[in-house]
């Protein structure tokens, strides 16, 4: 205990960094997961295709391999594209930028199938509503579809992100300094790996045990109206 | 093809056709409902009825004809790949706004409760203001005899109030026309009747109202004008009594008398 202690400092930060990773590449999963629900859903053909390639690619190949391939292979595709265009000498990706990208892009491919079942799970009678009351198609979908959609995503967007913050563990192996990386480095220089892995188990179960609450918390704002048990 | 003022038609359809690929639905259809007008579309299943209804509001989009909501021309253009489509959305958003639909299945919004539905598009779309939404939406309500339910969600209502909510939230748009899409057909025999009342009501009360419906009671005692369907075309016209007692066309007759029986 007084090992972690006299880390904590570096513990606390490598979860912040965690949090940190997490959230963004979060804000762009979803980001990913509309576009590609509206690219999946929509009448223009080109857009499906690359909606469908797309989700083909980042939820068929481990999520470390990309992790590794945008790091390393980014860094060398931007050197070399110095090098020929002459705009720039040595280009360097960031870490951080490289691990939010990557798990944005993978987890982005997980969020549009969600939002795309989810959207699907709304009464088309329901869309034609508004279409017959002369909503236009923001209005549709700030008022009828997103809250509704909302609820119907809740569970698959759980699991998604639980995976998710568990995911961002990864790019340790890149060398961002996150709460595992940190709490390798503790507990090797240590010899108490157990000690210290042992906290950080115990720090993502506090950050996915508090995500939990809070999706339970938005589960109860938009789930008026919505019958489970049947289709009502 | 717009009427003389004074005269105008409150909804024009003229010529009207529609195709889904090779198949025409709607061949050449034209009607025109003045104020007050009651106007009933009969027809057997895949006669086009709904299609027709459908089309008026551009929920389909026709291939072509031409639609006037209360004197204004909806307007259309053929695109470069050979379609026909509406040449301004927002117009043709203003004008939907100015016809009130009800559908076979309500379609309330089921996050919404009953009065949340009601002030929705007004609130919305026509941007009135909230609590004047809100006034106006609660005497329909009562009109449709709903309001004591005005709290409830969809789901907790039965077809028939749900679809009396529907009504109300079709009214509140203050709408020039009603379109009614057979509003009955998926309710339960016995909450057919609370549904028929209201809508008699808003005939007597002067409504303008085009209604598909299979309702043969409804078309002979309620509409001002009666409209056969059959295969995309109009078939027969006219005044419902003299429609019903002594029909010109035989396909009319005979579906009468497997309807009537």
């Amino acid at each position: 205990m007084d090992l972690i202690l006299e880390y904590q400092g570096q513990l606390l930060a490598g979860t912040w960094v965690t949090i940190k990773l997490a959230l963004l590449s979060l804000l762009f999963a979803v980001l990913f997961g509309l576009i590609g629900a509206w690219a999946k859903l929509s009448k223009n053909i080109v857009a499906q295709k690359i909606a469908g390639a797309y989700t083909a690619i980042v939820r068929g190949v481990p999520d470390l391999v990309l992790i590794l391939l945008v790091f390393f292979g980014g860094q060398e595709l931007a050197n070399s594209i110095g090098t020929l265009t002459g705009l720039w000498d040595y280009a360097e990706i960031s870490q951080f930028a490289a691990g939010v990208g990557t798990i944005g892009v993978v987890f982005g491919g997980y969020m549009t199938e969600t939002f795309r079942g989810a959207i699907l799970a709304i009464p088309k009678g329901q869309i034609e509503a508004g279409v017959a009351c002369g909503m236009s198609r923001l209005t549709i979908f700030r008022r009828v579809i997103w809250p509704q959609m909302v609820v119907y995503a809740l569970p698959g967007f759980s699991n998604n992100w639980l995976v998710q913050i568990k995911s961002t563990a990864l790019v340790s192996v890149i060398g961002l300094q996150d709460v595992v990386y940190n709490g390798f480095v503790a507990g090797r220089s240590t010899r108490q790996l157990f000690t210290f892995m042992f906290a950080v188990l115990m720090i993502y179960l506090v950050l996915t045990a508090i995500s939990d609450s809070g999706l339970r918390w938005l589960d109860k704002k938009y789930s008026k109206g919505i019958v489970r048990s049947d289709d009502g | 093809m717009s009427e003389a003022a004074g005269d105008q038609a409150a909804l024009e359809v003229v010529d009207l056709h529609k195709s889904f690929g090779d198949v025409e639905v709607i061949r050449g259809v034209s009607m025109s409902a003045h104020k007050g007008d009651v106007i009933s579309i009969l027809g057997a299943s895949g006669s086009g009825k709904s299609t027709f209804l459908r089309c008026i509001n551009l929920l389909e989009i026709p291939t072509s004809g031409d639609v006037f909501v209360a004197g204004e021309k909806i307007r259309m253009k053929t695109n470069n790949r050979g379609l026909y489509q509406p040449e301004d959305i927002h117009q043709v958003e203003r004008l939907r706004a100015r016809l009130g639909m009800v559908f076979q299945s309500f379609n309330l919004w089921s996050h919404m409760t009953v009065i949340e539905n009601v002030i929705e598009a007004p609130v919305h779309v026509l941007k009135i203001p909230k609590d004047e939404a809100i006034e106006q939406a609660e005497a329909l309500l009562r009109k449709v005899g709903i309001f004591e339910r005005k709290d409830y969600y969809p789901a907790q209502l039965s077809g028939g109030q749900q679809q009396r909510v529907a009504i109300a939230r079709g009214l509140a748009m203050n709408p020039a026309v009603m379109l009614f899409d057979e509003p009955t057909s998926a309710l339960d025999p016995e909450l057919v009747g609370e549904v028929l009342k209201v809508m008699r009501d808003l005939a007597d009360e002067g409504r303008t109202m085009l209604v598909v419906t299979h309702e043969m009671g409804f078309a002979r005692d309620v509409s001002s004008e009666v409209v056969f369907l059959h295969a995309g075309k109009v078939e027969e016209q006219g005044e419902p009594r003299q429609m019903f007692t002594n029909p010109n066309s035989d396909r009319f007759r005979q579906f009468l008398s497997r309807t009537m029986q």
